[in-house]
């Protein structure tokens, strides 16, 4: 795209007649500046450390991503077959950016990075995904992060 | 992940969205969103270019400073340059030749082009310091034997999977993934297009998985026939009907 005339079909076709949530109203927070903050990521991309389970079909879950667990140790059990996997096999920060995170703290450009990460099944139905936000929203306010980088695949 | 950025947001975190479908994000309208016009699977854009990336990241995170929301969904300009095909990139191994008909005949051929290809896959794992095949649970020297069990008409599974469709489903995952991290082993890395095609096209195993499907397709097991139907052989790269 992931330009519309990039994607091939029908992959095309489904990308952009997909039904997509619709709220009435956006919420918006202010913060800090970002040299200050606290970042955490949330990836579409069902990332399991290698030996644990894929994410089932339709998983509504968050698993947690501990930031001390290599980038190179996560797998990606996304359920579709219709995205480039060959580019984060190359390099894990092509979807999943904590080494590119962890070099902006050390150059100030951003506070620190969150002790813990995030991954959903980015192709399961986001209104099923509540208790995931609440999960995740908690985890954030105990480790104060006051940003999070959303990633999809 | 627009949605689920409305969740946070609301949940008292402030977010910026990384969005490879700008349709979806002006459908859903999350507080702050930077549109890469990257491939689908590459929100980063390009692997091992990290000051590419660096660029990308900061643009998304500086959206958080800003104050002029909601709604904030910019474009971001730069292409990924591995987007293009690259010139004088040779596939790890030549197209292959054989036909297979039977259940042994399948095992025997996707055995030997599975070792044939191997000195690439291991260049690969040094090269880039990683691998992701692993999702299946099993060993690659255990899968032409797996798949000639399905072909043969039984319906094998492995401990690590409820079904045997799970269980086949994540190893033509891995059988994919082997042969892309074999086709980046040596010199400049090809796109993905590249490594598709010659894997969908020329390879024993791509031909595999297409046979695979078919037999899934037929299969008196629902959860094979669809899993089967829907999760071994992107549309694009079917035969020709």
């Amino acid at each position: 795209m992931a330009r519309p005339q990039d994607i091939p079909e029908p992959t095309r076709t489904a990308v952009l007649n997909i039904e997509c949530p619709v709220f009435e109203a956006t919420p918006f927070v202010a913060g800090k500046p970002l040299s200050q903050r606290k970042v955490a990521i949330v990836s579409s991309a069902a990332l399991v450390q290698r030996g644990e389970p894929p994410f089932p079909f339709g998983s509504t879950e968050v698993r947690l991503l501990p930031a001390g667990v290599p980038a190179n140790a996560l797998l990606m059990s996304h359920v579709s077959i219709n995205f480039d996997r060959h580019g984060f096999a190359r390099d894990a920060n092509t979807a999943y950016p904590l080494e590119r995170l962890h070099a902006l703290a050390a150059e100030g450009m951003i506070g620190s990075v969150a002790e813990t990460h995030y991954t959903v099944m980015g192709s399961s139905d986001p209104v099923g995904m509540a208790a995931a936000a609440d999960q995740v929203s908690g985890q954030l306010k105990q480790e104060n992060v006051d940003a999070v980088l959303l990633t999809p695949v | 992940m627009s949605a689920l950025a409305h969740m946070l947001e609301e949940r008292g975190t402030p977010t910026t969205v990384i969005a490879l479908a700008r349709n979806q994000a002006e459908k859903t309208r999350p507080p702050r969103a930077l549109f890469v016009p990257f491939q689908l699977g590459r929100p980063l854009g390009t692997p091992e270019d990290a000051a590419f990336q660096r660029r990308v990241l900061l643009a998304a995170l500086g959206l958080l400073e800003r104050a002029d929301g909601p709604v904030i969904l910019d474009d971001y300009a730069e292409e990924d340059p591995n987007w293009q095909d690259t010139q004088g990139w040779q596939p790890p191994l030549p197209a292959a030749a054989a036909k297979p008909a039977t259940a042994a005949e399948w095992q025997q051929a996707f055995a030997a082009e599975l070792a044939a290809l191997r000195p690439a896959w291991v260049a690969a794992q040094a090269r880039y310091g990683r691998s992701i095949v692993g999702l299946a649970g099993q060993p690659p020297e255990g899968w032409a034997g797996f798949i000639a069990g399905f072909l043969a008409g039984g319906l094998p599974t492995v401990p690590q999977h409820a079904t045997p469709a799970l269980a086949l489903r994540f190893l033509c995952d891995d059988i994919k993934a082997m042969y892309g991290e074999a086709a980046q082993a040596h010199g400049p890395a090809p796109s993905s297009r590249q490594v598709d095609a010659w894997f969908w096209r020329q390879t024993v195993a791509g031909a595999l998985l297409v046979a695979l499907r078919t037999l899934a397709m037929g299969s008196e097991n629902n959860a094979l026939k669809t899993v089967g139907g829907r999760f071994f052989v992107p549309v694009p790269w079917l035969p020709a009907a």
